[in-house]
């Protein structure tokens, strides 16, 4: 049975259309650009990483057309993206050179340049504050003004938030991971091939980062409850900016002539596993292997769960479905989820009256059968 | 200076500098726009720090211009959807890649602007740091 083209229903179509909109305005009342890209970091963050396309501006138009839907929202990011040529490739960048605004490490009281805890919800009793019922710019002005006017001047400490220590490299020069060199492949690209299994590394971190923020997590619950074998701890989690650079199109790719082209927020995880190691004469030794998490903006959810999922497929006997490369990274994309789940409610209609004609049929088999027995 | 640093000031920096920079060759010299400036992708390469492989994050929204003086081509290209500044920074790149005179200049104009934005960025990372943690070590109750 094909599929049958079918005409009618434009009227009604364009009317729903205009019904979408009438639901977005109808109180009268429209919400700027700028006060989403103020007011609505985590869902601009959000929208950004599950898109896989960095800007604020963007992410806050698309929230605002899909009234606040994320998945709609990263849709529609994914959809403008497809439209726009890719001009350049960056130049590595390193997380060494993150200018940190936050960094804690649950493995270590005392890290090298101390754990900042930056910006977090994690301290807060989540108690609904009433009084944001009627704050106005002006309060947050004069908040504002008064936080800023407490650091005039450089405070007595000196961390060089610029240039903090990597916790693992603290654990590679005791030996307790494994060192290893920079491996130069250059990275398979998803959007351009389509992933085929098993997924090199790079296509498995690109999947990951440009997840859907829920689907992530929750497989990565699934694994830490039982359906996987990790008992994982964070590292280091850091939050900052990291440079952007393109090489110089007409020079060669000396780093100095490199253009800077800005700076974006991520948030990186090393997730630390204990792993037992077989040495010699069968002597047992526990070692740790890192997972590696990062996603565009302040998400530490997502980038923790990243880190957990990264190692949790780095495996080739998967025993649970949390392992198994094709389970996870088929399933984690919000467009293809979401696009695929909600096509069942269009029109199947020749689909469905293929089916109810085989329950039909058989029904009537199984009648005739009954009669031909009772005669 | 070099370009990186030089773009990096400039983007950073207060957006006056390059439209007050950029000013000084076109009323001076013919700039011809060989690309308007337009929306486009930068796809961004990471180096992963758990086995040191490489692996491309996400792609970052940009605009880029580019321009001509004197027969030499100049880029602006800048994170987000500003047209205008990529307009300057092309016009500064072809001023410095043509060696016009007026670049003699501005290093000292870009080495301030620099310690403006050090110095600003000194007092986040101040205010920063007074969310790092002092740990004290609790009493044991004898």
């Amino acid at each position: 049975m094909g599929y049958v083209a079918v005409k009618g229903g434009t009227q009604a179509i364009e009317e729903s259309i205009q019904r979408l909109k009438y639901e977005r305005v109808k109180k009268g009342k429209v919400m700027e650009v700028d006060s989403i890209v103020c007011g609505m970091r985590g869902l601009i963050d959000q929208v950004m990483s599950e898109s896989s396309l960095y800007s604020e501006t963007l992410a806050a138009i698309a929230i605002k057309q899909a009234e606040g839907n994320p998945e709609e929202a990263v849709f529609l990011m994914r959809a403008y993206r497809s439209t726009l040529p890719r001009k350049h490739y960056s130049r590595t960048v390193l997380s060494d050179d993150m200018r940190v605004e936050r960094r804690i490490s649950a493995s270590f009281k005392d890290i090298p340049g101390g754990q900042i805890l930056g910006a977090t919800t994690d301290f807060i009793h989540r108690l609904i504050d009433f009084d944001l019922m009627d704050e106005t710019e002006e309060d947050a002005k004069q908040w504002l003004h008064a936080f800023e006017c407490q650091v005039e001047e450089e405070g007595p400490d000196k961390t060089d938030l610029n240039k903090l220590p990597k916790v693992l490299d603290y654990l590679r020069a005791e030996g307790l991971i494994s060192e290893c060199q920079e491996d130069d492949e250059e990275p398979e690209d998803v959007t351009r091939t389509s992933l085929n299994f098993p997924a090199s590394r790079s296509e498995r971190l690109q999947v990951l980062t440009r997840g859907q923020t829920g689907a992530v997590t929750a497989f990565a619950y699934a694994v830490i409850r039982g359906y996987g074998q990790l008992h994982p701890t964070v590292g280091e989690l850091r939050i900052g900016d990291l440079p952007v650079c393109i090489d110089n199109p007409i020079g060669d790719s000396d780093p100095d002539d490199a253009y800077y082209i800005g700076e974006i927020k991520v948030t990186e995880v090393e997730m630390l596993i204990p792993v037992t190691i077989e040495k010699e004469h069968g002597r047992k030794e526990i070692e740790f292997d890192i997972g590696y998490g990062i996603c565009y903006g302040q998400n530490e959810t997502k980038a923790i769960a990243m880190g957990i999922l990264d190692n949790s497929l780095n495996t080739d006997h998967p025993e649970f479905p949390s392992q198994d490369q094709e389970f996870v990274l088929f399933h984690i994309d919000s467009v293809e989820a979401t696009g695929f789940v909600s096509h069942l409610k269009m029109p199947h209609y020749v689909t469905f009256q293929s089916k109810l004609d085989s329950v039909r049929k058989t029904r009537r088999n199984r009648n005739e059968e009954r009669e031909g027995e009772n005669r | 200076m070099q370009r990186k640093k030089r773009t990096e000031i400039l983007i950073n920096g207060a957006r006056e500098i390059p439209a007050r920079l950029a000013e000084q060759i076109y009323e001076r010299y013919e700039v011809n726009t060989i690309e308007q400036p337009n929306n486009g992708l930068v796809m961004t390469k990471l180096r992963e720090t758990a086995k040191k492989s490489l692996f491309y994050l996400g792609e970052v929204f940009i605009t880029e211009c580019k321009v001509q003086i004197n027969n030499v081509i100049g880029l602006g290209i800048v994170k987000g959807h500003e047209p205008e500044l990529a307009y300057q920074l092309a016009v500064i790149d072809a001023a410095y890649r043509a060696e016009l005179k007026e670049t003699a200049s501005w290093s000292e104009v870009l080495i301030a602007e620099e310690e403006a934005i050090r110095r600003k960025r000194t007092l986040r990372q101040s205010k920063i740091l007074q969310t790092k943690v002092n740990f004290e070590t609790m009493d044991d109750g004898e």
